[in-house]
């Protein structure tokens, strides 16, 4: 079985989101007040996405499929794992927003940050401890004096 | 009445506090753009949630300050280097860097400061003359005009931002699509909220833009270890006295190139989408052709330099016009001005500067001190800069990953807008891993109100579909639209395939008639010369026999301004 190339499988995802969307937009109120109904513009603009994604498909399955690999390439994981792991560590940061607070938890996300993307002796470890603490800190104080933002304060430090 | 405006904008930005606010804006926009892998973009983006707390002058007074130390700091790293900053100094490290290496960094240097300096101060008067003209003619066009202005800039953005132009037109789709997500702003109806009360307000417009842009670009800055945990720099650069007075005798012998190269990125700034990155290597194409000992660009002469900075430099003045004048903006980080300037509840269109002339001359001046305060910074930014590139990207990216986080919650205060940040952000990344441009997409999510609001508006005066393309400039713009998407083919194909001859002359021709419509004198006698310049076009290819000549490779990217 021919290999299906990357821009090809894109394209019946941009394809399929636009069937979902579409069926969305049907569902959008309709007013008797309007010109032109405020489904109008979106499936507009799905129907040319549609368009542009038909074309894209055909230019994928038109293109020649991907060459075999003549030297080793690293895997998905290990290719975009520095990027994975800091959506893993901000996806944590949002769902601890509640309980550690923006100043508490964006130390923790700082630290856990540079650990794992960079060196991890006991030298490197405290530096970024420093640097997590500094950084944050400062950033904090700024928004929340000089700004006068009112920051999420967390559960913790609320109690404590 | 211009110099009044121009009186009361002065009293207005002339005040200790903006100054000096402008001055930090400068400062870290030249470091910002003397690293590498952070773009200009980068730098507004960054800057905009301190500019919540400031007035809308203050605020963009700095944020304009970033802009122009942004285009001014790549040369930095250009020249010692020989990697430029940003997409905007490219051309700056042909003759920069080789410079350098003679021996000269300090002249290499003042002639790329100071040149940067004059683009930007003459770019900077065709923005106080040209821009309240240009919106003189913006008060022309009707809403059927304005849709079409939009499908242009979206088509060139498209058409600049990538190898593939059904990816940019994706991407631009994409980004129209976000814009409609929320209530819409014509009949206050819901759209696509899915039954969350989170998702009927919609998606505030800075968690979209720093999730896109800034939050997928750190992604890709540590994506390889190895690379991540490196400082910034390897080569070390070194501190270097800048050779003002020298740099100024130089350029003073070259002021036909400064004002060439100026006014080619004030054009080129102009016109929606096109940015810095695109300016800089025309202008050095130009002043190449121009020059008479071609065949030492490239050694580390003065003039490379001159074409290069004073054309980036000069864009954003360009850029700012359309802005200003047009409320369309000019480029991405146009886009992100465009966008600080509606959370302080300013809308730029042909009437802002009619109906705010002392805030829109205030713009036009702080553009103005910020060329004089980047030139007075840069030695500053210079040790800056080499304290800098020695702290490696991974701790940079972590450490403006959490400050994204905060700038953003700061906009309103509440949650979903952090996680808008991180749901775009990873669309973001995986747009760019899949080799989508981004910049169609930020233009599409900035411009896909204005195009609704005009459509509708055009169907509420007529239901006659037909003046879109009737009206001449809706017709103007629809014309070159469907010309800058054939754009890319026409790139790939000159010189090697027979069509692309015809390509100029029926550009001409097919944008004089338009024109011819408009009426009056000057545009209709455009419209002739463009006619006789098509025809003189057809004329000289067919005396030659229709031979097809060897391109010279410019292939424009605008992505990452």
């Amino acid at each position: 079985m021919r290999r299906l190339n990357r821009d090809t499988i894109v394209a019946v995802i941009l394809l399929l989101f636009c069937g979902v969307l579409f069926a969305a937009s049907l569902r959008i109120e309709e007013t008797t007040y309007a010109t032109i109904g405020a489904e109008v513009w979106p499936q507009l603009i799905l129907a040319l996405l549609f368009i542009l994604s038909l074309i894209y498909l055909f230019q994928s399955v038109r293109a020649a499929p991907p060459a075999a690999a003549t030297e080793a390439r690293p895997g998905f994981l290990a290719r975009y794992r520095n990027a994975i792991w800091c959506y893993a560590l901000f996806l944590a940061f949002l769902l601890t927003l509640d309980i550690f607070g923006m100043l508490l938890g964006g130390i923790l996300f700082v630290f856990a940050a540079l650990t794992v993307l960079g060196e991890r002796t006991p030298r490197t470890i405290a530096l970024h401890a420093a640097v997590a603490v500094v950084s944050v800190g400062a950033m904090w104080a700024i928004f929340t004096y000089a700004l006068r933002v009112i920051l999420p304060e967390g559960m913790l430090l609320s109690v404590w | 009445m211009l110099i009044e405006n121009t009186v009361a904008a002065f009293g207005a930005v002339l005040e200790i506090k903006i100054l000096l606010l402008m001055a930090l804006g400068v400062l870290a926009g030249l470091i910002a753009g003397a690293i590498p892998g952070f773009t200009i973009t980068m730098a507004v983006v960054l800057t905009l949630p301190f500019t919540f707390g400031l007035s809308t002058i203050e605020g963009l007074s700095t944020m304009i300050g970033v802009f122009v130390g942004g285009l001014s700091g790549g040369l930095m790293s250009g020249i010692l280097t020989g990697i430029p900053g940003t997409p905007s100094s490219v051309a700056t490290t042909f003759d920069g860097f080789p410079m350098a290496r003679k021996g000269r960094p300090g002249l290499a240097l003042g002639i790329g400061v100071w040149s940067s300096f004059l683009g930007g101060i003459l770019s900077a008067v065709l923005l106080v003359t040209l821009a309240p003209q240009l919106a003189r003619i913006g008060l022309e066009f009707g809403p059927w005009d304005y849709f079409s202005l939009v499908v242009f800039a979206l088509t060139i953005t498209a058409s600049l931002a990538g190898e593939n132009l059904t990816k940019g037109l994706i991407a631009g789709a994409l980004g129209l699509l976000v814009a409609t997500i929320g209530e819409d702003q014509i009949n206050g109806v819901a759209r696509f909220n899915f039954g969350t009360d989170a998702l009927k307000q919609g998606f505030a417009f800075l968690p979209v833009l720093v999730g896109l842009f800034a939050f997928s670009q750190l992604m890709s800055d540590v994506q390889d270890t190895a690379s991540a945990r490196k400082p910034l720099m390897e080569k070390g650069a070194k501190a270097v006295r800048v050779e003002h007075l020298a740099a100024v005798r130089a350029i003073a012998g070259r002021w036909v190139n400064l004002v060439r190269s100026s006014l080619i990125g004030t054009f080129t700034g102009i016109l929606p989408a096109a940015g810095g990155s695109i300016s800089n290597i025309l202008a050095y194409d130009q002043a190449k052709k121009a020059s008479r000992t071609p065949e030492k660009f490239g050694t580390g002469i003065p003039d490379g330099i001159v074409a290069s900075e004073s054309a980036n430099n000069a864009t954003a003045g360009g850029a700012l016009i359309t802005m200003m004048a047009l409320g369309i903006p000019g480029d991405v980080v146009t886009a992100v001005m465009l966008g600080a300037l509606l959370i302080h509840d300013v809308v730029p269109s042909p009437s802002f500067i009619g109906d705010q002339p002392v805030l829109a001359y205030s713009i036009f001046i702080a553009f103005f001190l910020a060329n004089f305060i980047m030139l007075g910074t840069q030695a500053i930014a210079l040790r800056a800069f080499l304290l800098v590139t020695r702290v490696p990207m991974y701790s940079l990216a972590a450490v403006i990953l959490i400050y994204c986080a905060i700038g953003v919650f700061s906009l309103h205060n509440v949650e979903f807008d952090v996680w808008t940040l991180f749901w775009f952000g990873l669309l973001g990344y995986t747009m760019r891993v899949l080799g989508f441009p981004l910049a169609p997409m930020i233009l599409g999510v900035v411009l896909g109100n204005i195009a609704e609001i005009n459509l509708s508006r055009a169907v509420a005066i007529s239901d006659d579909l037909t003046e879109f393309v009737t009206r001449p400039w809706s017709l103007f713009f629809l014309t070159i639209a469907v010309f800058s998407a054939i754009f890319p083919w026409y790139q790939r194909a000159r010189g090697h395939k027979p069509w692309t001859l015809v390509f100029m002359p029926l550009l001409c021709l097919a944008v004089a008639p338009p024109l011819v419509m408009m009426g009056g004198v000057p545009r209709p006698t455009l419209g002739g010369l463009l006619v006789a310049g098509g025809l003189w076009l057809f004329w000289q290819r067919a005396r030659s026999g229709w031979k097809l000549e060897p391109p010279v490779e410019h292939r424009a990217h605008l992505e990452e301004t």
